[in-house]
């Protein structure tokens, strides 16, 4: 397996600027590291099992972090400590940390019981030249299910990490097959943790594809297993609900297996939940009639519950102006559905991921299209504290005029961090992206119809709250 | 002590020959650490924990007006995302005002482990200060600019003089240090090279005898009492409660405090630790450096060790006779509302885990509430902890498992001593729930267990827990840990390498 290429992470690093400054440093960044994004995708997987080699602080780090901002994701099977662990020291960055990587791995197999174990890499074991590679081969050569990744965490964030692992699991797991099943799907694009909401979406779409008739691996939803995940490369197509996340691992798929795939953006609410269903329908050239059947009859379920809203969101007058803030899945999604189905007004959009040009565009073009014509304005910006400032530049400060066109009132959705400027800004706030602190989150989705109503629900709850 | 002039202090594992790779009996325990034959710190099988930045961040995170910048790869210090929202709340009860937890990363990639990442630490200082202007701008220093060789310290000289907030150092890469503790000493020489020192007095325009007579008195009346940042605002109320009954004054650091509560602590009269794990490296220089005699001896847990702590200190200001009386009162009030708590908890079988000085405090105050402790396993440990350990009751029994984490050895030793409770740390605690144990916290930052407050607290705490346990039942009957069945049958120390030959390594 190759890793993802560095240069276009380094590339991002060295020429963005904002008002003049790189975004190479990060104030509060909303993702951990290559590493992060392998192990909380890894402790996603049934049946894995990690074996991190690197410092002993890393797989800690990295379960804190998900945990608490992941809605309380929790250890899971063998996440959190109990995560195996070469912990080198000095002695091994000195001398080298094969052998105790060996070592782990024998006993690994002894003590902790998985179908596949995961060998993934930190930054001071790549630095030092450890061959983690070979070591796990001596393994796999003798039958044992041992895979390996370099995930050091300066490789990337944890969106890459998330990459990496589906490429080293469609290449080195994934059985090579000429026998295609072509009822069966693939979907990812949703990264465990850093979508909090992540297994209750793959399931919302899972069960919608099923409505279409057609059998959906997922790999880390609900009821998934290795075997499926094994036999993947018989699927038809390979549905990516991201325009940047899994996107190199599909690319593999369709090198490695054939398999070609689309990538479609996170559809929350029915207009974009419509509009999901239209594009995978004409990709697997379903009959239009059968799909527009479909959409009629969630769209009457939808609305036999948004019904009951006629009153209080009128009676009270429940639209907003809303701020949102999320990664590139997320900022697109929840302006689409405030806008298009909730008849809000999101103002500003910040993407908090780090993209290239290429991927901005890509994301950009996904504000484009509102179907009630709202164009919230976007920017891509890392840093937490930086939106206030964006606001005072597109919405003019009040400077002691009468009557003055306030951004009121308004909605923050973002993640706990956004809870500071709708402070500010005396707005109301949910937290719905990475990280979610003060939320517990289990088989909650926002994705698709059902998820549109918990969405509702959710926002529409913190402005009663006081009633 | 005196390592402040070197840019890095010394890990505890070669400072004070710390072990964290342990199992046998409290007896056993004691008795090799006092011939100096405690020297574990290597497995065979190992799992993850945290390493000393982490554990620095749980410190430093606390400090009000302060940006932290983490110099490393985008992932290090990730932990704080966890803590974004909490660590607002904690501070706004020390100060209404605070700002909260800030902290930015220099997110160094691999091209910056190649040419240093120097410019990008320069260019976070300045971004803290333009954007925050906070009174202290502290550097957590991870693995890879350690490795890399960037000079901070160099830098920052530097930089200095041309930023307005105090720049503090704190050297903390995980993989210098197998004792996660050595993160309290990298925190505090940070703060003590760069926040402590003397205040500038200036002379009265107008002399003022009186004035000054009284300022004197108040100095000598104060303490500097030390916390730790798993206690909580109750826990230190508690504390402070009691040192004000003796009519001394208490300046509160390192946690939770202003920048500028480094500069007052010169000026004490007494430093008094709860944690001699936490605290001997600060308070130690502190006595090298301005004079200042400390206490260092126990964690304020329970009747007995509440007690002596108070009587330590009030032995110091000559108040043995009025800390006696008090403790006589506050005793017997605390015996009588236990007493029917003490009738549901006698003879329960409990289990802790945690940092060595509380655990062995906890141990000793559940014994003083008639239960039984089975077993008790700690992060690391060094000879602080020997007499705590020595005055345990059943010490030739009872199991004791020195170990950073490693769930492995918990699950096993769970499942052969079966305790009725276990007392665990975060990130511990639901492993034992899993295998059906109610489980009450150790530590809590929003709960009260210091003091006789506190042991009261335990009580009723624990007497609740147990009075429905379906929640962890009910896991344990739906979840399984992942070990093979067959670990359970072995020695659930069988992966510590107690060679001597590598085994110290």
């Amino acid at each position: 397996m190759d890793a993802i290429p560095l240069t276009r992470n380094f590339l991002v690093n060295n020429q963005l600027r904002w008002h003049g400054m790189t975004t190479g440093i990060i104030e509060r960044p909303r993702f951990l590291c290559a590493l992060g994004g392998a192990l909380s995708t890894l402790n996603a997987l049934p049946g894995a099992v990690p074996i991190i080699h690197a410092s002993s602080g890393c797989g800690g780090n990295i379960y804190q972090a998900y945990n608490g901002g992941a809605g309380y994701l929790g250890s899971g099977y063998c996440g959190g400590l109990a995560l195996p662990s070469s912990n080198v020291y000095e002695e091994e960055i000195v001398f080298g940390g094969e052998n105790r990587l060996a070592e782990q791995i024998a006993n690994t197999l002894k003590v902790v019981d998985g179908e596949l174990y995961f060998v993934v890499t930190g930054c001071m074991t790549e630095m030092i030249g450890d061959d983690a590679r070979a070591v796990a081969s001596r393994f796999r050569d003798q039958g044992l299910p041992v895979l390996v990744a370099d995930t050091g965490g300066f490789r990337g964030n944890s969106y890459q990490g998330y990459d990496i692992i589906l490429q080293t699991l469609f290449r080195d797991f994934v059985a090579r097959t000429s026998c295609q099943e072509n009822k069966t799907l693939n979907l990812w694009g949703i990264v465990p943790g850093q979508d909090v909401f992540w297994k209750g979406n793959l399931q919302s779409l899972k069960t919608l594809l099923g409505n279409l008739g057609y059998q959906v691996n997922t790999f880390f939803g609900e009821g998934e297993t290795l075997a499926n995940l094994q036999n993947a490369a018989r699927a038809t197509l390979n549905i990516v609900v991201s325009d940047t996340y899994g996107i190199g691992a599909a690319k593999v798929f369709a090198e490695v297996h054939g398999v070609p795939y689309i990538s479609v953006p996170l559809p929350i609410g029915p207009t974009a939940t419509g509009q999901f269903l239209r594009t995978v329908g004409a990709t697997l050239e379903i009959a239009s009639k059968f799909v527009e059947r479909l959409i009629r009859i969630e769209e009457d379920r939808y609305y036999s519950y948004y019904e009951r809203l006629a009153d209080i969101y009128n009676d009270i007058d429940l639209q907003r102006y809303a701020i949102v803030l999320g990664d590139a899945n997320y900022a697109p999604a929840l302006a689409r559905f405030l806008a298009d189905d909730l008849g809000w007004l999101p103002e500003l959009a910040v993407v908090t991921d780090i993209l290239d040009e290429h991927d901005r565009e890509l994301v950009r073009q996904r504000f484009q299209d509102f179907q009630s014509g709202i164009q919230p304005r976007v920017v891509f910006d890392s840093n937490a504290s930086r939106v206030a400032g964006y606001l005072n530049e597109y919405w003019l400060r009040n400077r002691g005029q009468r009557y003055y066109d306030a951004l009121s009132p308004a909605f923050v959705l973002g993640s706990i961090y956004d809870r500071d400027l709708a402070e500010t800004l005396g707005a109301a706030h949910l937290s719905v992206t990475f990280p979610v602190t003060n939320r517990i989150v289990l088989d909650r989705s926002y994705a698709g119809y059902s998820g549109g109503l918990r969405l509702t629900e959710d926002i529409l709850s913190v402005l009663v709250a006081g009633r | 002590m005196d390592y402040i002039k070197q840019k890095t202090p010394p890990v505890r594992e070669d400072r004070l020959r710390a072990c964290n790779a342990f199992g046998g009996t409290c007896c056993d325990l004691v008795g090799a650490s006092r011939s100096g034959c405690l020297y574990g710190l290597k497995r065979a099988f190992a799992q993850t924990y945290t390493c000393q930045l982490g554990l620095s961040l749980a410190i430093l995170n606390t400090l009000r007006d302060a940006v932290i910048i983490i110099h490393g790869p985008i992932g290090c210090g990730g932990s704080n995302i966890a803590n974004a929202g909490l660590a607002k709340n904690l501070q706004r009860l020390r100060d209404p005002r605070a700002r909260g937890l800030i902290w930015l990363s220099t997110n160094l990639t691999e091209i910056d482990a190649i040419r240093g990442g120097e410019d990008k630490l320069k260019e976070a200082i300045w971004y803290a200060e333009r954007e925050f202007r906070p009174r202290a701008i502290i550097i957590v220093n991870s693995c890879v600019p350690a490795l890399i060789g960037d000079d901070i310290d160099g830098l920052v000289e530097g930089l200095q003089k041309e930023v307005s907030a105090t720049i503090v150092p704190v050297h903390c890469p995980g993989f210098k240090a197998k004792i996660m503790a050595s993160a309290y000493d990298a925190v505090y020489h940070g703060a003590l090279r760069n926040l402590v020192k003397a205040p500038a007095y200036y002379d009265r325009v107008l002399p003022d005898d009186l004035e000054e007579l009284k300022e004197k008195y108040s100095r000598s009346r104060t303490v500097n009492l030390l916390n730790v940042s798993s206690m909580s605002r109750q826990d230190e109320l508690e504390l402070t409660r009691l040192l004000q009954a003796l009519d001394l004054k208490v300046n509160l650091l390192p946690c939770y405090a202003h920048p500028d509560s480094f500069e007052d602590a010169t000026e004490a009269a007494l430093s008094v630790s709860i944690c001699p794990t936490h605290d001997d490296y600060f308070i130690g220089h502190l006595q090298a450096k301005y004079g200042i005699p400390f206490i260092l001896r126990t964690i304020p847990l329970g009747i007995k060790h509440t007690s002596a702590w108070l009587l330590d200190i009030a032995r110091f200001f000559g108040l043995e006779k009025e800390a006696q009386q008090l403790i006589a009162e506050e005793t017997r009030q605390l015996q009588e509302a236990l007493a029917p708590y003490r009738q549901v908890l006698q003879g329960k079988r409990a289990f802790i885990g945690g940092g060595e000085i509380r655990v062995g405090a906890t141990a000793a105050l559940l014994q003083e509430l008639g239960m039984e402790v089975l077993g008790l396993r700690i992060y690391h440990y060094d000879h602080f902890a020997d007499e705590i350990y020595d005055e345990l009751n059943g010490k030739e029994t009872m199991v004791v498992n020195v170990a950073t984490s490693q769930p492995f050895e918990q699950a096993n030793l769970l499942a052969k001593l079966k305790p009725d409770i276990y007392l665990g740390h975060v990130g511990l605690n639901g492993w034992a729930a899993k295998q059906g144990i109610p489980v009450c916290p150790v530590y809590g930052v929003n709960n009260l267990y210091m003091g006789y407050a506190g042991m009261f607290e335990i009580a009723r705490r624990l007497v609740r827990i147990l009075k429905n346990p379906s929640f962890n039942r009910n896991l344990a009957a739906h979840t399984r840990l992942p070990y093979f069945a067959k670990w359970y049958q072995e020695n659930p120390f069988a992966y510590i390498d107690n060679n001597v030959l590598t085994g110290n390594k």
